[in-house]
């Protein structure tokens, strides 16, 4: 090929030529760094002031079958504000990978309120992506608060976090299929072999695993921990457990494809519609306690808004509606009174007013010690990824 | 050769390969250099050109890509052997019902992805009509699943990626001149012999775009073995996945996925050797060479 | 038996593509069922309940026509930039050929999970705000390899005789080009371009990265998996799969009458 030849020199030269231009560029770009939002926002953490009388557009994002279909209609005629309600948040992760990048820029992509879990709100606020509420502005939430949430750990002045609904993680049972089951460590019991799941939530299931060990899970160290992980490593291995789900764990039980699981109180009501054997276990050794919460990011538009709904939210007149759809447990107290006249067996429900005596046992969900934390998570991602 | 002529190659390539210049490979070098940091979210990641991190995914997650590669492998083979009849049918006996099949074969992907892998969990969870049939005829043991197990997975994978499979083969097969087919069969008398020398030879360029247009996404693949499968079927796209969303450990995720491009890669090189390159860069070069 | 023996691979053939269909079948099935509860696994009952309420939902709906206009509008664009790739491709030579070769094939190889949060690191370090914008950017950059392949390979067995006979009688490339090459490709277009529209909608782990707020299908059934997925989704999931497939029987019909008059046409011999 003569025009090859001829072009060879020339060859060799434009491609050192772009060679040189990779490796500058290259360079160029690792000296501007890369921003993806490593060490969090820099700077003290903003109150989110409220301004005058609540007007415009609301947007809050949460879970999905967290309240009922009327309360946004009732309260968008009583305030005279436009609400979006967006029920996009199905896993703490996911909806924290989604808005990180934003919240790391000061902006919420619009959003004023996000319901997020008590340790995604540790963890967003650490990185610096909430702000403080204004605590003048949400008289009845902090009225109406019930005792024992009032100081949770994460954040004991409850300075930018409000719950919306609390939870408990525990046993979901098909009592026509396994009706005997009662501790945590029935998951292991060969006869519900490949017929159970578990939480792909680190702080859920092995938290669980070690209070049926007899662990302190509030002061568990890391070997505490990774025993346990071992424990469901070996489980998983064998297929005594089928599977380390996500949320929808409420599909295999569903169609019966899991009989007994670690799930969250309020699933196991919504699955009763499609089978009424289906029940909440609290197990022997007790539950974790866990509460969903509304914070506001930064960037959000129109935090006055915000704090008008929260402020709705914590009436028990309001709150009672939400409560009976839900059937998670209520933070506001006042509601069960509500319940009382109305609707007496809802008022009984352990699921939404737990007694002192029902969860005597359970302890507020725990994070892994930071001291080998790292190697922690890394041992459950493995069993979670069948490594 | 006029000089408005030489410039036609590259105003025609010039749209398409910005595109992809500025949202492929642009992305692709910020993830290298996140491949080389480390630290975490909350301390901050810096730039400390730690190579080590390659090393490092390969070594906690070799299961998980060998399995990829395993299930993916096995799908692929399992996707040639049934679409190449199919597209052999469509392209040479279909006559007017041509048409109508290749309908066929295109429409299931427009209800989606995640849909029709739903649909499979419908059709195999445990105590589906199918299912009980199964263990009826014994095929599957009375104690066994289909759900949630190796072979669904692979299953999936198959069954998604078959139209992949067909498509390409059918293309190349469609053009084929049919008097080749004649001269084969006047040659050769018997059907399979014309078969096997002169159309599967001149399908390859299908079947080898059809190969790798299936078996590169598969091993990637992270829908199939979440949905169909258990923890213990996870592939590496799921890893992936939980990297960069759960754990948030972006320079093991960013390594990850170099280490999975790089290995697809080698995988494809060594196939193009074998298969011969100039079936899939169509080289005119060494068309005009031989 | 000799009629089977005669017509084994069409049976064959048949077989595949009713396997083929069967999830199809299935979710059509299911659209006409009446479960208890939120969850549509088991058969409960027959009712049009749903087919009468099929536009109940109103985030599923805004999802699915998010998702329509995202596919029309990335195949457009993604159609019309391949065909060109593909064509300086097979036609020409010049300096950079195998790099353009290598810059096409490589997106295919890349893990849609590394595409998709490489995409977003890009958006995120020049503040561009990810929706539907970013999501149309993304989904045409992943499927413009496809259509490069698909009419590349429509390409290389072409026959060119024609074209060198239009040129031959005074036509210039580009009268050639509009008159002859493109028309004769049409059947390689849009085989590409239904690939590229099919690929947009099935689209979930690069949309997951990139779409912010706005929500296509795919993604809304995602999130419907972890708490039921509704009776809707299988309606309008059934309807979609009926409507394409009506649009491309009319498409069939239309070809095949352009044929037959092609062929009555004196000239066209």
């Amino acid at each position: 090929m003569q025009a090859d030849r001829a072009g060879t020199a020339g060859t060799s030269i434009r491609r050192v030529f772009v060679a040189t231009w990779v490796i500058v560029a290259t360079l160029a770009l690792a000296a501007c760094g890369s921003d993806l939002g490593g060490g969090g926002r820099e700077g003290e953490v903003e109150t989110a002031a409220a301004e005058g009388e609540a007007s415009g557009d609301l947007f809050v994002s949460n879970w999905p079958f967290y309240i009922d279909g009327k309360t946004v209609g009732e309260f968008e005629q009583e305030s005279g504000l436009s609400v979006e309600y967006k029920e996009d948040i199905n896993d703490n992760n996911a909806i924290f990978a989604k808005l990180q990048p934003r919240l790391q820029n000061g902006e919420s992509e619009g959003r004023d309120i996000l319901v997020v879990t008590d340790w995604m709100a540790k963890k967003m606020y650490d990185l610096g992506y909430l702000q403080n509420f204004d605590k003048s502005a949400i008289p009845t939430v902090a009225e109406n608060l019930v005792p024992n949430l009032q100081s949770p750990s994460f954040d004991p002045e409850r300075e930018y976090s409000a719950p919306w609904q609390a939870g408990m993680t525990g046993l979901i049972v098909d009592k026509s299929a396994a009706p005997d089951v009662t501790s945590i460590n029935d998951i292991f019991d060969p006869k519900y072999k490949g017929k159970v799941t578990v939480l792909s939530e680190l702080r859920d299931t092995i938290p669980l695993i070690m209070k049926a060990d007899g662990v302190d899970v509030e002061n568990a160290t890391a070997d505490d921990w990774l025993a346990a992980i071992d424990k469901l490593d070996a489980a998983v291995g064998s297929g005594q457990i089928r599977d380390v789900t996500g949320n929808d764990y409420v599909d295999d039980l569903a169609r019966g494809d899991a009989t007994v699981a670690i799930g969250w109180s309020g699933d196991a009501v919504q699955l009763q519609a499609d089978n009424p054997d289906i029940e909440f276990v609290m197990p022997d050794e007790g539950c974790i306690i866990w509460s969903d919460n509304m914070v506001i990011p930064v960037g959000a538009p129109n935090p006055t808004a915000a704090y008008e709904f929260m402020n709705y939210v914590y009436e028990p007149d309001n709150q009672a509606q939400i409560a009976a759809y839900n059937s998670y447990v209520t933070p506001v107290s006042g509601v069960q009174e509500i319940f009382q006249e109305e609707d007496p067996a809802l008022a009984r429900s352990e699921l939404i007013f737990p007694s002192e005596d029902y969860q005597q046992d359970c302890s507020t969900q725990p994070n892994p010690p930071t001291d080998g934390g790292d190697e922690v998570e890394q041992a459950f991602e493995s069993v979670t990824t069948g490594g | 050769m006029t000089s408005g002529r030489r410039r036609v190659p590259y105003l025609l390539l010039a749209p398409g390969l910005l595109w992809l210049a500025i949202f492929f490979v642009l992305p692709l070098f910020f993830m290298g250099i996140i491949a080389v940091e480390e630290g975490s979210l909350e301390e901050g990641f810096s730039l400390t050109w730690r190579f080590a991190n390659f090393t490092d995914s390969i070594s906690r997650f070799d299961t998980q890509f060998v399995r990829s590669f395993i299930y993916a492998g096995i799908a692929t083979a399992l996707c040639l052997v049934i679409a190449y009849p199919l597209a052999y049918a469509i392209a040479f006996k279909a006559g007017r019902w041509k048409n109508a099949l290749l309908l066929a074969v295109i429409a299931p992907f427009f209800t989606t992805y995640l849909i029709r892998t739903l649909a499979w969990q419908t059709i195999l969870f445990d105590n589906s009509p199918i299912v009980d049939a199964l263990k009826f005829v014994g095929a599957v043991p009375d104690d066994g699943r289909v759900l949630d197990t190796t072979g669904s997975v692979i299953a999936g994978l198959t069954y998604n990626f078959l139209p992949f499979m067909i498509l390409p083969i059918y293309a190349s097969l469609e053009q084929m001149d049919r008097r080749l087919i004649e001269a084969g069969r006047d040659l050769y008398s018997s059907a399979r012999t014309t078969f096997l020398k002169v159309t599967l030879p001149i399908s390859m360029p299908g079947v080898i775009a059809g190969t790798l247009l299936t078996f590169i996404p598969a091993v990637g693949d992270y829908i199939n073995a979440d949905l169909l499968g258990s923890s213990n079927q996870a592939m590496i796209g799921n890893v992936v996945q939980g990297q960069y969303l759960d754990i948030k450990d972006y320079p093991i995720a960013a390594a990850l996925s170099f280490v999975l491009m790089a290995m697809i890669l080698v995988v494809v090189a060594v196939y193009i050797k074998f298969a011969g390159s100039e079936a899939l860069m169509g080289d005119e070069e060494e068309r005009g060479a031989a | 038996m000799s009629w089977l023996r005669r017509n084994a691979v069409m049976v064959v053939g048949g077989l595949i593509v009713a396997y083929m269909l069967i999830p199809i079948f299935v979710v059509a099935l299911f659209s006409f069922n009446d479960p208890d509860g939120k969850f549509n696994f088991t058969w409960n009952g027959f009712t049009l309940d749903y087919w009468k309420d099929a536009f109940a939902i109103s985030q599923l709906n805004d999802a699915l026509l998010t998702s329509l206009e995202l596919a029309l509008l990335s195949t457009a664009i993604a159609t019309a930039l391949g065909t060109l790739i593909a064509l300086a491709l097979v036609r020409h030579q010049f300096f950079g050929r195998r790099a353009a070769n290598l810059l096409i094939v490589i997106p295919m190889a890349t893990p849609e999970v590394v595409i998709g949060a490489s995409l977003l690191s890009l958006f995120v370090y020049f503040q561009v705000a990810t929706g539907f914008t970013t999501l149309l950017i993304a989904h045409v950059m992943f499927t413009i390899s496809f259509v490069v392949v698909v009419v590349r390979s429509r390409l290389i067995g072409f026959d060119s005789s024609l074209e060198e006979a239009a040129r031959d009688l005074g036509a210039t490339p580009l009268t050639t080009f509009r008159t002859i090459t493109l028309p004769l490709l049409t059947p390689g277009l849009l085989a590409a371009a239904l690939l590229a529209f099919a690929l947009s909608i099935d689209d979930f782990v690069i949309s997951n990265f990139n779409s912010g707020s706005t929500e296509t299908f795919p993604l809304f059934i995602y999130g419907a998996t972890q708490r039921g997925v509704p009776v809707q989704v299988n309606v309008l999931a059934t309807m979609l799969f009926l409507l394409t497939l009506v649009a491309m029987i009319l498409t069939i019909v239309q070809q095949r009458r352009a044929e037959k008059l092609a062929a009555i046409r004196p000239d066209a011999r």
